[in-house]
């Protein structure tokens, strides 16, 4: 989000020249082309999907499109059993690590922040959790570490990747 | 730390779309309600737009509240005004001397400014990494003609890294490697200047984050690329 609006607000002619990709746009573009096939069996257990606030209350805010139906469409291709937290989407809640938090000294706020997260996970009870952000998968894991509870945190394109089929 | 004069904050934060300034607040605490962390340490969303509403810019500043928020926008949201609250914290911590930013935010941006990489990590240790787990995808089935690209002219797609995957994930920096593989994506990544995050974003240094954002377009220009994946 940051070089996106970056480019938007100081190179406004990068858009005339190149294109750009979202890593959702990519994953999207892949499937429906055909470049990728993903095998659907290789994923059977309950997985939780998490919104980061940056692809979609953000996104939505800053570019006038939020990433709700993006990730979800990529994970209904191959994973049968995908649930949603809630709330979801707009309204969901941050994982506590955004803004560059995870980079402060302050855990204890963090941690604090995180519970919100942890509630919804626990009311899912996923066996892992997908997230599309590097920020989410630090502080996810983190938090469900803090809590004892040992829920794998993997991200969209991890997921993606070991269900490649490659000849 | 520098003089601030009052009301900086709400007269230079940008609006958001709905162009509502921040004097339309009803102190009506929906914002608090919807903040997970109201009340930790005198955290308040409602308390810190009234602080930039009565000027007390300069004892916003001074205090870590506006490091303890994740700017993740829950709180405007829900504001039934549409008040630009995520752009008036983002504003408070850009007023902050640079050498009181707490924890590694600004120490990122620097090193980033220095050394292309928000960890300073030299040119070859990074190249080294990159050879190593390319090694390491070679090694696995329907992988093997695989070698990580660096620098290649003309390729399809820019792809830049977070500073994590090269720093203590070096395991999370093959899932892309493999989709690209797969999907035959002309990829490239550059030796210089990688990094895929622009924490200027997280510190409201709007001139070091045009700098790294940048470098991005140089990418583009030196090496004829044709397209940019967003690296986050």
């Amino acid at each position: 989000m940051a070089t996106r609006s970056g480019l938007e607000k100081w190179y406004p002619e990068f858009f005339t020249k190149y294109k750009a990709f979202t890593v959702f746009d990519l994953l999207v573009d892949y499937i429906k082309e055909g470049r990728i096939t993903l095998d659907k069996t290789m994923f059977t257990e309950k997985i939780a999907y998490h919104d980061p606030c940056n692809y979609g209350r953000k996104s939505e805010e800053k570019f006038g499109h939020g990433y709700y139906e993006e990730p979800r469409w990529i994970l209904s291709q191959f994973v049968e059993n995908w649930v949603d937290l809630y709330p979801a989407g707009a309204n969901g809640y941050c994982c506590g690590g955004g803004g560059g938090t995870m980079l402060t000294p302050f855990k204890e706020v963090r941690s604090h922040y995180s519970r919100k997260k942890v509630e919804q996970i626990r009311r899912v009870e996923p066996d892992m959790i997908v997230v599309p952000c590097h920020s989410c998968h630090g502080q996810i894991k983190q938090a469900l570490s803090e809590h004892k509870m040992a829920i794998p945190v993997k991200y969209l394109w991890e997921i993606v990747a070991e269900a490649l089929v490659v000849e | 730390m520098t003089d601030i004069a009052p009301n900086t904050i709400k007269e230079t934060a940008p609006l958001r779309p709905f162009g509502i300034a921040p004097a339309a607040c009803m102190a009506c605490g929906t914002c608090s309600a919807g903040c997970p962390i109201t009340g930790m340490e005198g955290f308040d969303p409602r308390k810190i737009v009234r602080m930039i509403l009565e000027g007390r810019d300069e004892e916003l500043v001074a205090s870590k509240l506006p490091w303890l928020c994740t700017l993740c926008g829950k709180c405007e949201h829900a504001c039934p005004m549409g008040i630009n609250i995520v752009n008036m914290v983002r504003a408070a911590r850009g007023l902050v001397d640079r050498d009181a930013v707490p924890g590694q935010i600004h120490k990122g941006v620097e090193l980033c400014l220095e050394t292309g990489n928000n960890i300073g990590l030299p040119g070859e240790d990074f190249t080294f990494i990159i050879e190593d787990v390319g090694t390491e995808v070679s090694e696995t089935e329907g992988f093997e003609d695989f070698v990580p690209p660096i620098d290649k002219e003309g390729a399809s797609l820019l792809h830049t890294l977070h500073n994590k995957l090269v720093n203590t994930q070096n395991e999370d920096l093959v899932h892309w490697w493999k989709i690209f593989h797969a999907a035959r994506e002309d990829f490239t990544m550059t030796s210089e200047n990688w990094e895929g995050v622009n924490w200027g974003l997280f510190s409201g240094d709007d001139e070091s984050m045009r700098i790294i954002v940048g470098r991005i377009v140089e990418h583009m220009e030196n090496y004829k690329i044709k397209h940019l994946m967003y690296p986050e």
